[in-house]
This record gives C-alpha cells, structure tokens and sequence, in this order.
C-alpha cells in the first residue's frame, strides 16, 4: 500500500501499525534469538575448551579444530555422510519424482496409490530401521526370498554369499541404509513434487502435443526443466536432512557405528564425543564445521539449482 | 606441557573436592543429613572434630538411581531395598531409575550439577567419570566411618580405582567370562571341556562338523581381551601407564582368536543370524560361547530344553578372565551424602548384597557373600578376574579394536598386525592426553 501524501495522521498511524508488528513477534524472537543463536554462540564458546561434564577445563583456542583435522575416524566419518548423501539424494530424488509423476496420471485409483507411496514415510524411523534389520538378518526374508526365486548366482557373482550378512558387513552397511531412507523419504518427496506438478499450466503440455511430443520428450523437455524449483526445494531440505543422518546409523550399528565405522556418521560422531567421552569442547567444534559443511554445501546447490530456468 | 595441565586440572578437582567435603561435613543441610552431634561424645581425641557417625541416627531422603536390565532385576533389588527400609527407618528412600540411554541421561544430571546422591557406575566408564570430577572420593569415608572393603573381590574393587589410587564406588556385584558349553554336542564329540589352549584347539576341530561350528566368538575386545591376558599379554602396564599391547604375547593370542574364524571353526553371532552368541548356544548353532552370568536367565526363558553347563575360561599360559562389575558410586555434587552413604554401604555390605544376589540376577563382590547354587564357577572367576575398566578416553581405543578386528574377520585374516597398529595408536593418544 502506497500513501501518496505523507500526512501526519498517516505517519502516526504506519508507526502504531509497526510497532504492534514488532511487539507481536517479540516474543517468538526473543526465544528464537535465545534458544538458536544463544545456544549457537554458546557452543562456540565452548569449542575453544576441554569441557568436561562438570564444565570447563582448560582453554584450548582452536587445539579442538587441529584435533578434528587430525582424527582419521573423523575423516572416515565426513568421507561416509558424503557418500550417503550423494548416493541418497539424487536417488530419492529420482524415487520421489519418479513417483509423482506416476501417481499425477489420470490413474483409477488415484488416491490409493498415493497413500501407498506416502505410507513408508508414516513409520518412525526407529521402528522402520528395525524392521529393516530383521530384513537382512543373514536369515532374513530378503536373503531367503532371492534363494527362492532364484537370484543367488547373480548375488554370487557380485561376491555376496547366500546368507551375506548386509548390515554387519562394512562393505554393504551403508548402501542398506541409502536403500532404506530412499523408501522411506520417497513418499514425503513423491507428496512434495506433486505439489509442483500442478502448478504446471496445461496449455504447455496441449502445446507440446500439438508439436508432436511424446512422453519421454514432454517429460525431458517440459516436466523435468519446469520443476526447477521443486528440484532446488527437495535437494536442499534432503541434503540437510542427509548431512544429519543419525538415527538409522546408531540403530543399525549402535554407537561404534559398526562394523567397521562404515555407518559412523559426522552426527553420530558429535554423539559419541559428547556422551560416550564427555568431550563436550570438541564435540560442539566438530557441530561447528558441519553448520560450516551444510551453509556452504547449500550454497553451491543455490548456485546450480536456484536459478530461473533457462532454456 | 599437556601432563602440567592435567596435573593442574586434577589439583583443581582435589581442592574442589576437599571443600565440598567441608561443607557437606562442617554445616547441616536443610534436609538433616549431617549426623547427629549425640555420638559426639564417643569420638576419639584424634578426630574430636567430627562426631563418630552412627547409621541409625541418620535421616534424610536418599535419591537412588540405575538402570534396570529385567524384570527380575526390579523385583530383587525392590526386596533388597525393602529390607534396607525395615532396617533403616529414619531413611527415606526415592528411588528413581533411569529407562533411557543410561550414560546420556547421567551424562546430563552431571552437567546440571543434580546427580542421584547414589547410583550405578559401569566399570567400563568410571575412569572417565572419576577423570571428570564427577564420584565422591570414598576411602576417607570408609576409613572415619569404618567401613571395611577387604572383602571385595580385588579384580572388583580395583576397576573404581582412580590414576590417584583412590577409590570412587564400591562393586554391587560381578560377573566373569567363562566357558558355557553345550553338553550334548560334547558327549557327542567325544570330548570334556576344555581346559587348556591345547585342548581348545582341538576342541574347535572336533566340534565343527556340518552345519556347526564349535564356537560363536565376538569380535570385540571385551571378549578377545581374556584371551590376549591368557597368553600373558595385555593392553597397558599394571599402573596403565604404559602402552603394552605390541607384544608378541598379543599377536600370538590374536593370531589364535582370529585363526577360529579364518578356519570357519569360529562365527560372530550376526553371522550365524543370531543378535548375541547366547542365542547361537540356545539354537544349539555352536557348542562353546565365552559368556558370562547374564546367559542363564536368558536360557531359562528361551531356551529351557538346552543342556548347557559352566567351567573356567581355557587356560593359556596362565588363568585368566575379564571381570565385569557396577559400583555404586555417590556424586561429588550429590546432596544427601550421609544417608547416601548408609544405603551405600548396606547394598554393597554382607547383608545387603546377600539379599540381592539371592535374587539370581547377580553375582556378589565379596569373598564372604556365598555364591548362589550354578554360579560357583563364574564366582570362582572373580578371584582372577581383570576388570573392564582402564583409562579415560577408553571408548576410542575399544572402537579402534573392534573396528580392525572387525576388518580382520572379514578378510579372513589371522594376520593380528592391523589390530595391534590401530590399537596401540589408539592408546598412545588416549595415554598422551
């Protein structure tokens, strides 16, 4: 709203209108000012420390980030997360996709399909990750449902025996994980670019008909391309989500992130060394460098999804 | 340099230490936890400060917290404390345990500066916490108010011990490694349980036939290192401050344990299909696991048909087995030390720990406790047993263990090389710190 003459009542009333904006926002802000930026401020004040459970112990300066740099299992903890998420990522994201667009068609039953797809994401993640350990018992139903059907000679020859133990050894424990939370985030992914599939005006895809599109083409050039912005949205919120994976890798491997440290993630690292060796100081320094990892990560994916499409 | 700061992070702890001590000793709290000047006049002259402390004259409320592994756990220790109430009126007693990730909620109540005034410390984290300032110093106490401890188990006693030498909790009960053995499958063997290393090796052979292996072996250090201190090896000295572990005591033990699995003679449970080795002895998969007490109540309730039976670890060069304890411990920043106190020394007293044991959940720590029938064995251990419990910063060097035996097994290797490499790099920083 414009005020074309700047009268003293107008004025008077702009700031009243204001200063009610602020008043009520204060609050919520306050909280938020306390509770996020305190609370960050705070640990990287801790950081410079030894910090023991009954507080400081000896000022260290930056000796917890020179620990970090030099500590192989942190490394070995950074390699992991960045494996997940750039396996994880674009996987669940083609998943999601994949799906949207399939339950987007004028299909009968529509609507069961997307409840079917959404429900995965429904489970919690603690009793989801369960039911996938008991998969994948060397026992399990997967290992014996591809003895039944006879898949054993293809896993054979990719070096898996038929009782491979999936998620106790470190050569398959991550990528079950990557499987997992690719179901079971494909759902809220599918829901998301759905969203974003119905704002696609009809008269482009009438349009590419009339040019003679098929649908791989339509997809290619119309569908895919359009939904920049949903691809940006979805990559960022997943690969937020991914920089944190924590829950599934302490169920599935426990605090060691076993076997091997092939599921110990940068989370579940700041776990161990704050709980386990009560090494509060370099636990809030390696928090510290993952904000740093996850701001800058997501600016490069600013860079190469947040434009306008161009074509 | 890093040694200085450490001495002067421990002279810090000690001061802070003694003036809590004076304050919680010189002025009485609002709940009436000092004791009674009454007895004042019994005190010897070298002590005509401090009252001479009668355990009946104390009152106040005593907040107790641990974890709770079973119901069978809750019901023993409920009549255990029960007999505690009966005995100790005056005591109120607010028992509180903890249902969530035990170190993490402690871990938080220290923080806070609000611990239990006693709970259970796992021998595994008390360097740690008694690194961190957290435990009461107790052997002042037990020497003013005569308490006395020679009747724990040493191997017990000693995991509470601080690099100070002091001791920071009293042992509740213990466990030992020992052999549980498949009582079937031996006869059918042809075979006794073995005794030595010898007679293991040969064991691991003839048991291993079809679809059986003859042992369900864990990768981890809190099994392999009963083997390692067997063949006379071991992680750090006697006053742990010197990294032991490249010796060719260790790579000749580890060569053994990791030639079971790289002969197929030996499996992880998780390989077997099973989460722990007790289920592979209950499915009767194997026909040794090296476990400890915890085994029977679960074979009880899952397994009742199986015959099993316990002897004593194999021995190698020399008997040995890892001993496993809780101690309870009270909190430097606790607030009703007295009577916590009293509660302390009645549970991990003759009297107290009697009753608790004979719930058949746990095993005493004391030598005039008698075992429970079926636990002789695991008892007898005890008098051997080295406690898991070692340095702070501990966690790493296990992990750094596991992880490379770990990678062993799955290379079906038996070379111990990378295992003692990535240890002994893991004890240098946690002994350099």
């Amino acid at each position: 709203m414009t005020a074309g003459t700047a009268s003293r009542g107008v004025r008077g009333e702009r700031r009243a209108e204001m200063l009610t904006g602020y008043a009520l926002v204060a609050i919520p802000l306050l909280l938020y000012a306390t509770l996020f930026f305190g609370a960050m401020l705070y640990a990287a004040y801790i950081s410079l420390w030894r910090w023991g459970l009954r507080g400081p112990r000896n000022f260290l300066g930056f000796g917890n980030y020179e620990d970090i740099l030099s500590d192989p299992i942190f490394w070995k903890a950074v390699t992991n997360t960045i494996y997940y998420v750039a396996i994880w990522v674009p996987l669940t994201m083609a998943l999601g996709l994949f799906l949207a667009v399939i339950v987007n068609q004028k299909l009968r039953g529509q609507t069961f399909f997307r409840a079917a797809f959404y429900f995965p994401t429904l489970a919690s993640s603690a009793a989801i990750t369960v039911v996938w350990l008991f998969l994948l018992q060397p026992d399990g139903l997967f290992n014996g449902i591809r003895g039944a059907i006879g898949l054993n000679p293809v896993f054979e020859a990719l070096g898996f025996p038929p009782n491979h133990n999936w998620l106790g050894s470190s050569r398959t424990a991550m990528n079950s994980i990557i499987i997992l939370n690719a179901w079971t985030t494909s759902g809220t992914v599918m829901l998301f670019y759905l969203t974003f599939l119905q704002t696609i005006g009809k008269e482009v895809y009438e349009a590419a008909a009339i040019d003679g599109a098929g649908a791989w083409q339509t997809f290619r050039r119309i569908t895919f391309p359009l939904l920049r912005p949903a691809h940006f949205f979805v990559g960022t919120l997943l690969l937020i989500g991914g920089l944190k994976l924590f829950d599934q890798a302490i169920i599935a491997g426990g605090r060691g992130g076993e076997p091997n440290n092939s599921l110990t993630t940068i989370v579940l690292f700041i776990y161990r060394a704050a709980i386990t060796d009560n090494e509060f100081g370099f636990a809030a320094a390696v928090g510290l460098v993952l904000f740093v990892l996850i701001f800058t990560l997501t600016l490069i994916q600013r860079r190469l999804f947040g434009q306008e499409p161009s074509w | 340099m890093r040694r200085s700061w450490r001495a002067f992070a421990l002279a810090t702890v000690s001061i802070l230490l003694f003036s809590a001590c004076s304050t919680s000793g010189g002025t009485p709290s609002p709940a009436g936890t000092s004791a009674s000047p009454a007895g004042s006049a019994a005190s010897s002259p070298a002590e005509s400060t401090a009252p001479a402390f009668d355990p009946m004259s104390v009152s106040g409320t005593v907040v107790l917290s641990g974890w709770q592994a079973s119901g069978e756990e809750g019901t023993a220790l409920q009549k255990t404390l029960d007999a505690f109430k009966a005995k100790y009126p005056n005591i109120k007693l607010d028992y509180q345990p903890i249902a969530t990730d035990y170190p993490t909620a402690m871990a938080a109540k220290f923080s806070a500066g609000e611990p239990p005034d006693l709970f259970y410390v796992d021998s595994s984290v008390a360097p740690d916490w008694i690194d961190q300032g957290v435990l009461e110093e107790l052997d002042t106490m037990a020497a003013e108010r005569g308490f006395d401890t020679s009747q724990f188990f040493e191997g017990y006693l000693n995991a509470f011990k601080g690099t100070d030498g002091k001791t920071y909790g009293f042992p509740k009960d213990g466990n030992t490694l020992a052999m549980a053995y498949n009582t079937d499958l031996l006869t059918a063997a042809g075979i006794e349980p073995p005794t030595t290393w010898d007679e293991l090796k040969t064991a691991a052979e003839k048991l291993t036939t079809g679809g059986k292996k003859a042992f369900c072996l864990n990768h981890s250090l809190d099994r392999a290192l009963a083997f390692i201190d067997q063949d006379g090896g071991s992680l750090l000295s006697d006053d742990k401050t010197t990294n032991t572990v490249d010796s060719p005591e260790v790579r000749d033990a580890l060569t053994t344990y990791l030639g079971f699995f790289k002969n197929q003679q030996g499996a992880r449970a998780g390989d077997l299909g099973d989460d722990w080795c007790g289920k592979a002895l209950g499915e009767q998969q194997v026909a040794i696991i090296f476990e400890g007490g915890w085994v029977d109540p679960y074979m009880k309730q899952n397994y009742p048909d199986v015959k099993y039976a316990w002897a004593e670890m194999p021995q190698g060069k020399q008997k040995a087995t890892l001993g496993f304890t809780v101690s309870y411990s009270i909190g430097v920043d606790s607030v009703n030390k007295d009577p916590a106190w009293v509660l302390l020394t009645y549970l991990t007293g003759p009297e107290g720990m009697k009753i608790w044991t004979e719930g058949g959940v746990a095993n005493p720590s004391r030598k005039d406790v008698p075992p429970a029938a079926g636990k002789e064995v695991l008892v007898k251990g005890a008098e051997y047993a080295k406690p898991w419990s070692f340095i702070p910063g501990f966690s790493k060097i296990n992990d750094a263990f596991n992880n490379a035996m770990t990678a062993q097994i799955e290379a079906k290797s038996d070379d111990p090389g990378p295992v003692v490499d990535a240890t002994k790099a893991a004890l240098d920083d946690a002994l350099g710190q």
